[in-house]
């Protein structure tokens, strides 16, 4: 068994978890705690833990500062969602063309993607805001949507391909002997068995699209209707004052849709993401 | 009509040749198997018929048609896989209506050809399951029942009981050979054991590296092996080989055996001269204990009840293994004059070929 540790090894474990898991989510409670508090609270010296004036006002008073937070929260959940839903369409056939099929520059091709994924979006705002502008796109949905599902085809198609190689080759040739198609066998019985590795590469598209938002939204759009959360809590950043424990409670109320996805679908991330990482 | 023709059929992966001019006729509704160690090519070869690969060189011929490039059901022919290769996520019902699906065949239609399946594999109470619900057997039915509901004209079977216990298939193998006399189809199975070859082939291929080293019936194999690696194949427990020296051709072949017991063998020996070594073949099953004969050290003795299965060697390093009956008394340790009669040797040459037999048993059906 290779599981069995002592009391002082267990201990130790913990104890890195522990700091491990303090230095993630400190600051989501650091959040939470501004949240709460007044205003004039937070730039009390010395530092106080906790105080009675502690109070929820900061999440209705939001929406009053920035009438529009409605609006971006569901921005941002809509060009995530799109930029998933059109990714996918990409992704799927791309990724078993990959697992599946010969053809030639295969692996330079696949190479080539990896390679995208080295350029963070920010080397190639310039390119990309001369191709949106020239396409007319500038200041659209679509400026968000466009270089979103750009960047996140390859993860994509790396991640679902290493899922769709576990599914065994047998089933496929039982398809084809059968008299099946292609399109057919990837319908019938590929796609129903790779619905767990969906979900985690749709899961990732959507963090990453979420998290991948900001950049191209402050850039390449204009228009206040559209901007997603991240670019709109830029307005509770006033001329006199800034207010924090808004700002922290709108963050915290935009990141709970993505927090709640998790929860439901962390065992299908966990079993999916190291995935194919062993021989079975 | 069924029959199945390969001619010249060659295979390459790359520089690696894994199948070497193959040819073989194989009539209507007949029972083949194809039998080999790993690695032999018979996988390979029946992955070819299905037209999962592509021969290298050669034709293929179905029913006398060209099926060389025809699509698997063009060629009318349906495989079960090793690993069953079930839809886990179909019910057993969808996985035996599956080619019919794809077909997109009535739904009247479909309903009373599954259920027809069903019947015939005993699975009409289990057609609502999962895969993942059914037992080792019950899943090889499924599979099976996916492969007749077409109603193909050759089955292809890519060793379909070694995924079960022991037990298991023997059971399977009875049901096999019936399904065959039900279906009355061509069939073509591969397996890595003998006794499977055995039991339920009307002809066996033997394959070796590639090539066909015997194409016959199961006793034909068993009496008259072509070859010495035909002869250690097939058989169970192994046929033992002791060098031997000639010492004369005429009126039979007069050999003197490692160990030094002479013996007049009833074969061919047109092939053979004074002085040539040969090896002589004696199947454990065909040996008694006697007082003139080969002295053979006892290593190891097997009791299995109805018979007594002794591992020894001639001479110390010729291995010889003979089946005794149950109660013999022998001592592991000790050793034991075994008598050997001239009519039950098999001589091969220096090649490895066989000296025809002449005075082997006839053959039964």
């Amino acid at each position: 068994m290779m599981d069995r540790y002592t009391k002082l090894q267990m201990a130790g474990i913990y104890f890195c978890v522990a700091i491990f898991l303090i230095f993630m989510l400190l600051p989501f409670f650091e959040m939470f705690m501004a949240s709460l508090r007044p205003l004039e609270h937070l730039f009390r010296s010395p530092y106080q833990f906790w105080s009675t004036d502690f109070s929820f006002d900061a999440y209705s008073k939001m929406w009053e500062t920035v009438p529009l937070l409605g609006r971006y929260i569901f921005n941002s959940i809509f060009i995530a969602f799109s930029v998933t839903a059109i990714t996918m369409v990409f992704v799927v056939p791309a990724a078993y063309a990959y697992a599946r099929l010969k053809f030639p520059f295969k692996n330079a091709s696949l190479a080539i993607f990896l390679g995208v994924n080295m350029f963070t979006g920010a080397v190639l705002l310039i390119p990309l805001y001369r191709v949106l502008r020239s396409m007319g796109l500038l200041n659209t949905y679509w400026a968000m949507i466009v270089p979103g599902v750009a960047f996140l085809i390859p993860t994509g198609i790396w991640l679902l391909r290493s899922y769709l190689e576990k599914i065994p080759l047998e089933l496929e040739e039982a398809a084809f002997v059968d008299g099946a198609s292609r399109m057919y066998t990837l319908r019938r019985v590929v796609l129903p068995l790779a619905v767990p590795g969906l979900i985690v590469v749709g899961v990732a598209v959507f963090i990453g699209a979420y998290a991948q938002q900001f950049l191209f939204a402050i850039t390449f759009n204009q228009t206040r209707e559209l901007q997603p959360l991240p670019a709109g809590l830029y307005e509770f950043i006033g001329y006199q004052s800034v207010t924090w424990n808004e700002m922290m409670a709108a963050a915290l109320v935009g990141v709970l849709p993505v927090m709640v996805i998790f929860l439901f679908l962390q065992k299908y991330l966990v079993a999916g993401l190291t995935a194919g990482a062993v021989k079975e | 009509m069924a029959t199945l023709d390969l001619n010249s059929i060659s295979k390459s992966f790359g520089t690696a040749k894994v199948l070497h001019d193959i040819s073989l006729a194989i009539e209507d509704k007949e029972f083949v198997v194809f039998v080999g160690p790993s690695g032999c090519g018979k996988s390979t070869l029946l992955r070819i018929i299905a037209g999962l690969e592509e021969a290298t060189e050669g034709k293929i011929l179905i029913g006398g048609n060209d099926v060389s490039d025809a699509h698997p059901v063009d060629r009318g022919i349906s495989m079960v896989f090793q690993s069953y290769a079930l839809y886990p996520h179909l019910s057993v019902y969808e996985n035996i209506a599956f080619p019919l699906r794809v077909q997109k065949m009535e739904k009247g239609e479909l309903d009373q050809r599954v259920k027809r399946a069903a019947e015939i594999l005993q699975l009409t109470d289990k057609l609502d399951l999962k895969p993942g619900q059914l037992s080792g057997g019950q899943r090889q039915r499924v599979a099976i029942g996916r492969s007749i509901v077409r109603n193909p004209k050759v089955f292809l079977f890519d060793e379909p009981l070694s995924n079960l216990d022991a037990a298991l298939r023997g059971d399977m193998r009875v049901e096999l050979s019936q399904l065959h006399r039900d279906l009355d189809a061509t069939m073509v199975y591969v397996t890595h054991d003998q006794v499977e070859a055995m039991t339920m082939a009307d002809r066996i291929v033997v394959l070796n590296g590639g090539r066909v080293e015997q194409f016959g019936t199961p006793m034909e194999l068993y009496h008259h092996p072509a070859t010495k690696f035909v002869a250690g194949f097939i058989g169970q427990p192994n046929m033992n080989f002791i060098p031997s020296t000639v010492i004369d051709t005429a009126n039979g072949l007069s050999v003197e055996l490692k160990g030094g017991h002479k013996m007049v063998l009833p074969v061919d020996t047109t092939t053979v001269s004074k002085g040539d070594i040969v090896e002589v073949g004696v199947r454990p099953e065909d040996v008694t204990i006697g007082t003139t004969g080969v002295e053979v050290e006892v290593r190891v003795l097997e009791r299995l009840g109805g018979a007594s299965i002794s591992y020894g060697s001639i001479g110390g390093d010729t291995r010889f293994c003979a089946s005794l009956p149950g109660d013999v008394r022998v001592k592991e340790g000790g050793s034991v004059t075994l008598e050997i009669k001239p009519e039950d040797c098999h001589v091969f040459d220096a090649n490895g070929y066989v000296l025809r037999r002449q005075a082997a048993p006839e053959l039964v059906a």
